[in-house]
């Protein structure tokens, strides 16, 4: 897509380094190394059971690596070790996620949801709890300023008019929106996606990709520029807004590059067409 | 609200052969049941043996009643299905709900003055303040945490002891130990914390079961601090800021410093409005805390732990806060019990007392604080009120319970306010509210 954006040393926000997942006798990961861009949007790709979403648990926190090490150099050049972290600690360091199986706060409004998403940052402000209880001002003014936040991304994926409706609620493409909505209000520095277009029609599926390109360029609202990192299983999509496609096929990653060089990559059909590599 | 699926509308030969149907079977249920326990019955003869006595026409009344009443009930609920209330009728029924909390507080206050009022119903009504308050207590672990806690009496019999040795051992007086007593509860409540928070569901309520059972048999057993089972006895009374109440009228007592004739209604009354303070304490802080990151944390965590975590919110950290907030809030009003009882044992802090509470936050609606209320004035008061029954009291009691579960599974009030709102005021369908799996 826009060859700027293709590997410039230093440039990258995520650097994973020949990670390792062993489940008892299984190897699902077997050293996988693949760096995001700032300001990209890296795919990451497989068939079924490929290692996808154990590596995507590995950066998130949920698994801890079995070997390997994951840091994100955050925008002042300081790096965070992924892999030493626990599950809250790396969202505070700047990475956000969403799931496969969305889990919102199905019984919480949608505003609701947006604002426990900056917790962090409001409950800095309660003063250990008294100042929000007895509703000092300085409270006040950090949820109002939540608030705002929220307003605006429930105005960039077109959900303004349901803020005040239980979450689980909503449509499914809803949700799912709200589900990256509620991800980006952590203010991260990486967005990880876990097949966002999974069960969404033709027409959702494309205001996703135009939503997941304008938080790439921070477009979408106030906020900084997002990089991305996605699971996907819609060809499509990954072909029309990745910068950066990685591969993964049984735990291995069997290549990586933009768009155009993934589509005509050998390995990359034989992995998807099940055909025999020797014989290709 | 959608509208209800369309019912092929049936006809009623159909549904009467339908109601006759389902009766037949609750009846030879019933039968199956009430041969054995009602049929058949053991009695002593006035030679000593025993004979067996039959009772078969008690068995076809009660069988009788189940068929009638079954049918009753097929037939009326089959004509009731499709109809949805109209909506002005939900619309008025929530306007009487939002006057309903007032007036119940207007009537709280009041109540000592209020003609006709006793001893006995003012004694009642603290029985019931104290409820209330344990109940807006344990909502805070259960209802918003969605942590279940089946040892909640623990952090009450933390609290009375902690009165009530303190008061024995230092002389401490009441005003001192009502906040100790609750710090001494949320550092249990901490303690216990710690090992439960891997656990979830089950397994989070058999081990706090075992954590309440453990509390009051460490209480039974150490003799030397605690009494053992004897118990504590003469715990002080309270004071009106340092004011006792005491029948000599002298001028440093409470009736002689204000010029009043003594009169031992004083200290009940003073009793009842201690309690409703910390009740009404208890409230505020609940209503303030769950408008509040950490408030919607609990939430959060209450309907979904695992992208709690992926928010960034400290899972332990959280959990820890509702404990503690929860057991607290146990402490002052077990400090309240032990100063209104001068005498206190573990008897008083059984499971039987922690499954009472959680009844009365489950039966008014997991969250709600005042469906909390109403279910305690129904639960301890309704006990009150089926005194005569003798020993059917605790049948009709159960009975009652299990028609409100029926008819309203989600508790009384099953709906969730949201914490904040862009718009109008509205709720939220119970449907969508997590239960909490611990």
């Amino acid at each position: 897509m826009n060859a700027s954006r293709q590997h410039q040393p230093g440039a990258e926000i995520l650097r994973v380094d020949g990670i390792s997942m062993r489940f008892g006798g299984l190897l699902a990961v077997d050293a996988v190394d693949f760096q995001v861009q700032r300001g990209s949007i890296t795919a990451l790709i497989g068939p079924n059971g490929a290692g996808k979403t154990t590596v995507f648990n590995c950066i998130t926190g949920f698994y801890r690596p079995t070997g390997g090490q994951i840091s994100l150099r955050r925008s002042d050049g300081s790096i965070a070790s992924l892999h030493r972290l626990k599950d809250h600690r790396i969202a505070r360091a700047g990475v956000a996620r969403t799931f496969q199986n969305i889990r919102l706060f199905a019984g919480m409004t949608v505003l609701e949801n947006l604002l426990i998403a900056q917790h962090v940052k409001l409950q800095k402000a309660t003063g250990f709890g008294i100042g929000a209880m007895l509703g000092f001002p300085g409270y006040r003014a950090a949820e109002a300023e939540a608030i705002d936040r929220a307003v605006e991304w429930l105005r960039a994926i077109n959900l303004l008019d349901r803020a005040d409706d239980a979450a689980g609620g909503l449509p499914y493409g809803a949700q799912r929106r709200l589900e990256i909505a509620r991800a980006m209000c952590t203010m991260p520095a990486l967005l990880c996606l876990d097949e966002p277009a999974a069960g969404l029609n033709p027409r959702e599926s494309d205001d996703l990709a135009k939503l997941l390109v304008s938080i790439r360029d921070g477009t979408a609202t106030r906020s900084a520029a997002t990089s991305i990192l996605l699971i996907e299983h819609d060809m499509g999509i990954v072909m029309r807004i990745s910068d950066h496609v990685v591969v993964l096929d049984h735990g291995r990653k069997i290549a990586e590059g933009t768009p155009e060089q993934i589509r005509s990559d050998r390995h990359v059909i034989a992995a998807y067409l099940g055909e025999d590599e020797d014989a290709a | 609200m959608t509208a209800p699926a369309a019912v092929p509308a049936l006809g009623i030969t159909a549904r009467l052969r339908a109601a006759l149907v389902d009766a037949s079977k609750a009846t030879v249920v019933a039968f199956g049941l009430f041969f054995i326990m009602v049929g058949l019955r053991t009695d002593v003869s006035p030679t000593g043996a025993l004979f067996l006595r039959t009772r078969w026409l008690d068995v076809a009344l009660l069988c009788a009643a189940v068929f009638v009443s079954r049918l009753a009930l097929a037939l009326w609920l089959g004509r009731r299905k499709p109809e949805v209330g109209p909506a002005w009728q939900a619309a008025a029924l929530s306007r009487a709900g939002l006057l309903f909390g007032p007036a119940l507080l207007a009537l709280a206050l009041i109540l000592p003055f209020v003609p006709g009022i006793g001893r006995y119903e003012l004694d009642l009504g603290i029985l019931v303040l104290t409820y209330v308050m344990l109940g807006w207590g344990l909502n805070i672990v259960v209802g918003l945490a969605g942590l279940l806690d089946l040892g909640y009496v623990a952090f009450y019999a933390v609290g009375a002891y902690a009165y009530a040795l303190l008061a024995q051992y230092f002389g401490l007086s009441f005003w001192i130990c009502l906040p100790l007593a609750g710090i001494l509860a949320a550092f249990w409540g901490v303690l216990l914390g710690f090992p439960v928070l891997r656990l979830r569901g089950d397994y989070l309520a058999i081990v706090t079961l075992a954590f309440g059972e453990i509390i009051r048999i460490v209480l039974l057993n150490w003799v030397e601090l605690t009494g053992g089972p004897n118990g504590i006895s003469g715990i002080p009374r309270p004071t009106f800021f340092g004011l006792p109440f005491s029948m000599s009228g002298g001028p440093q007592t409470f009736a002689g410093f204000f010029g009043l004739e003594p009169s031992p209604s004083h200290r009940v009354i003073f009793l009842y409005y201690l309690i409703l303070a910390l009740a009404l304490l208890t409230n505020w802080v609940a209503i303030r805390i769950r408008r509040q990151p950490i408030g919607r944390a609990w939430e959060a965590l209450r309907e979904d732990e695992i992208a709690c975590r992926a928010l960034g919110i400290n899972i332990t950290n959280t959990k820890l806060t509702a404990f503690a907030l929860g057991a607290m809030f146990a402490g002052f009003a077990g400090a309240f019990f032990a100063t209104r009882q001068a005498f206190i044992s573990p008897e008083s802090f059984t499971f039987i007392e922690s499954a009472i509470i959680l009844a009365i936050v489950v039966l008014g609606g997991l969250g709600s604080q005042i469906g909390i209320a109403v279910a305690a004035i129904v639960m301890i008061g309704g006990f009150e009120l089926f005194r005569d029954l003798d020993e059917y009291r605790m049948l009709v009691f159960g009975a009652a319970m299990v028609v409100i579960m029926v008819l309203r599974p989600r508790g009384l009030v099953g709906s969730r306010a949201p914490s904040v709102l862009l718009g109008e005021q509205r709720r939220i369908d119970a449907r969508f509210v997590g239960e909490g799996r611990g």
